[in-house]
């Protein structure tokens, strides 16, 4: 039996479409979608395309950072300005993420919508804070992205909810890495993966913010205190002694949990050690008002 | 049945489609036969058009969604048409199949970034797959291209600014 596929043109028959209809699956860039229903594996009754609806593609400037609409690509998050600007970090991230025609089609909320365990945005979305917001017939309501994944495969979607946004605070000073590893080719889901945020922390040291992929049944976030003057080794070494409880790896034809647990330090540690290097010995705890902090940014591309 | 409007190589028509049909069979059965099926899962690259510039893994593509936009398929591009010239010189296929979404991927990544390193070509086409093996022709194919449409460039700049001078 294949789906009904909807087409609604505004926000509100979107969502009470997932409201009313028997077994409602959200259909927003489809690269996901479109495989599973290939293999079969995908019993939604209705097809929500969230394509025609206004607004849901945009990317904009907050106070604080960036909000990206839950239709916004994968390929413009690698690409847009606003984003390598405020938030380097993840517009790396997106672009490590499969290959370019699929980030020119795959959605940031279909994305974490999709609750893979594997996926690359999520490290990143973690390490810097970001928020999501789920929208039903009922309203709005905000998830930190550090509440977002529940389980395997699992999310804090609701039933006849959808992801409608993720907002992303500006990249804090500091220095920060993403190691992606690999078992089959290089944009296979990766057997291990590790964004690392290096920043001030509240106590007047460092603190490490990890974020880790394919590790454990979803993606998992840890952040350790460091002090400031503690050699690269030390901070990796804390780093490890943080990240390890939380490597919990299934095994797979990508390898084995010895094989994982073991690609996952070296991502951790990885990570770690070029955040580290990258982070000036003084950097401050004050957030820098936007503005300053685009100049400072622009200024260090152009060396 | 949906008819949308589709400009396909620039010939617009309307085209009925099924909301469940794929770009990829609705351009085959309109003789776009460039346009192949390979894994079927978008990880590939047999199967890539270009819609209105960017690429696009027809074989996961719904062609509903893609009213009124512009589609561009390998056999369309003209006979002259650098990319596929650099191809042939660098001998940069054996049986062909998968080379229609290579040259559309190189087409893609020059537009975006016309100085493209060796490395960002192989970024750029590490979704694509050949099984006969011809990496290495097709990366030198593409290289190619950047040299010749710097050299192009510079011959049309020198050749603009004498004609100012003559003028």
């Amino acid at each position: 039996m294949t789906a009904t596929l909807h087409r609604p043109r505004d926000l509100g028959a979107a969502l009470d479409l997932l409201a009313d209809a028997g077994d409602p699956m959200v259909y927003g860039g489809g690269t996901a979608v479109q495989i599973l229903l290939k293999q079969g594996v995908l019993f939604a009754s209705d097809l929500v395309d969230i394509a025609g609806v206004p607004g849901l593609a945009d990317l904009a400037a907050t106070p604080g950072g960036l909000r990206a609409g839950t239709m916004v690509t994968l390929r413009r998050m690698e690409t847009d300005p606003l984003v390598q600007d405020r938030a380097p970090l993840l517009a790396q991230v997106y672009g490590r993420v499969a290959n370019p025609r699929v980030r020119n089609t795959a959605s940031v909320g279909g994305n974490i919508a999709h609750g893979d365990y594997r996926l690359d945005p999520p490290t990143a979305l973690l390490v810097l804070d970001a928020r999501i917001e789920l929208s039903s017939s009922a309203g709005p309501r905000h998830v930190p992205i550090r509440e977002f994944f529940t389980g395997f495969q699992e999310t804090a979607v609701r039933r006849g909810e959808m992801v409608t946004a993720i907002d992303v605070p500006t990249q804090p000073l500091g220095g920060a890495a993403f190691t992606k590893l690999s078992s089959l080719a290089a944009n296979d889901w990766p057997a291990a993966s590790a964004a690392v945020l290096v920043t001030a922390s509240a106590t007047g040291g460092r603190e490490v913010r990890i974020g880790l992929g394919a590790l454990a049944p979803t993606p998992v976030y840890v952040a350790v205190p460091v002090p400031a003057d503690a050699s690269a080794d030390d901070a990796v070494d804390a780093a490890l002694a943080a990240a390890e409880p939380l490597i919990d790896p299934l095994p797979d034809v990508r390898g084995g949990v010895a094989h994982k647990r073991r690609l996952g330090r070296v991502a951790v540690a990885d990570a770690t050690r070029a955040a580290w290097a990258d982070t000036p010995r003084d950097t401050p705890r004050e957030e820098v008002p936007d503005d300053r902090r685009l100049t400072l940014r622009r200024l260090r591309r152009r060396h | 049945m949906t008819p949308i409007d589709l400009t396909v190589n620039g010939e617009r028509r309307t085209v009925p489609v099924g909301d469940d049909d794929l770009l990829l069979d609705v351009l085959r059965e309109l003789g776009h036969t460039s346009v192949r099926e390979g894994c079927g899962v978008g990880a590939c690259g047999a199967c890539t058009v270009l819609a209105d510039g960017h690429s696009v893994s027809s074989c996961l593509a719904r062609a509903v969604r893609y009213d009124g936009v512009a589609i561009t398929t390998a056999d369309g591009l003209p006979t002259d048409d650098d990319v596929v010239e650099e191809f042939v010189a660098a001998r940069a296929m054996q049986c062909g199949y998968c080379i229609p979404g290579f040259v559309l991927m190189g087409h893609e990544l020059l537009a975006e970034n016309p100085d493209a390193t060796a490395a960002e070509i192989d970024a750029h086409l590490e979704g694509n797959i050949c099984r006969c093996g011809t990496y290495l022709e097709i990366r030198t194919a593409l290289q190619n291209v950047v040299a010749r449409r710097r050299h192009d460039d510079m011959a049309r700049r020198r050749h603009d600014d004498m004609a100012k001078e003559s003028a």
